[in-house]
């Protein structure tokens, strides 16, 4: 448990909450999707984070924490999961992707919820940079102890 | 969870000696000793400098994530900053040594 082990830490949090980010877009941005790969509509991705030993890996490289939780731990996202929660059904026949009765199925996304998302995590990110600015004027000051 | 740190009471003794038994370096060899020391710490010092460098190229080509490297070129501010001390401190500890009348 070093100096940096707080770096590290704070740098995990901050990948976190930037795929969160990047979900939140992809969610916004197939607001309106009806097309994916796996057919039908897009179904929103929400990410499952979880604790990990701040072992100095950063990201994918990191172990999950064996010890418990009585030490400092970093986060990384687990898995992603998709929405499974019905989309909406509108009437619109001359959509391509109508079905016999002219019903299309719009994706699961409510774009005022992954803006309240992306806000979350824009103010998670915010939170773990002030954790690495108060870790470097920490540093600052242990530093001026040698001046 | 949020978990919560416990603090005791230790004697002032306690509190550099059970650092020091549980990272003390193992008795110095011979030919080894302060200078290498310095020679390893410098070594890590440019480590973390190329490091810093690595990832700062991996941005310019388009790839890599931009808090990692600022947390990187911020571990090697840190440790050069580290460094600058440790140097201006032998720097004066040399001075003073010089300045003694024989």
């Amino acid at each position: 448990m070093d100096f940096f082990t707080a770096l590290h830490i704070s740098g995990s949090g901050l990948s976190a909450e930037r795929t969160r980010v990047n979900l939140a877009s992809s969610n916004l941005a197939n607001a309106e999707t009806t097309r994916t790969a796996a057919g039908g509509p897009y179904k929103r991705l929400d990410p499952v984070f979880q604790s990990v030993a701040a072992n100095g890996g950063v990201g994918s490289g990191a172990t999950p924490s064996t010890t418990g939780e009585t030490e400092p731990l970093g986060v990384r996202v687990s898995t992603i999961v998709a929405d499974p929660t019905p989309g909406k059904k509108i009437y619109s026949p001359g959509h391509p992707d109508a079905d016999g009765q002219g019903f299309v199925m719009m994706p699961n996304v409510n774009p005022v919820h992954e803006v309240v998302n992306l806000l979350s995590a824009s103010r998670g990110y915010e939170a773990n940079t002030t954790a690495v600015e108060t870790l470097k004027q920490m540093a600052a000051k242990a530093l001026d102890i040698l001046r | 969870m949020a978990s919560e740190i416990e603090f005791r009471l230790i004697s002032p003794t306690e509190a550099t000696q059970g650092r020091a038994a549980s990272q003390a370096p193992g008795p110095t060899k011979a030919g080894e000793g302060f200078g290498a020391q310095l020679t390893q710490a410098i070594s890590s010092l440019d480590g973390l400098q190329t490091e810093a460098d690595g990832q700062a190229n991996a941005i310019a080509k388009g790839g890599g994530n931009l808090h990692e490297v600022a947390l990187a070129f911020e571990k090697a501010d840190v440790a050069m900053r580290l460094a600058t001390r440790v140097r201006n401190k032998l720097v004066d500890a040399y001075n003073e040594i010089m300045r003694m009348s024989v």
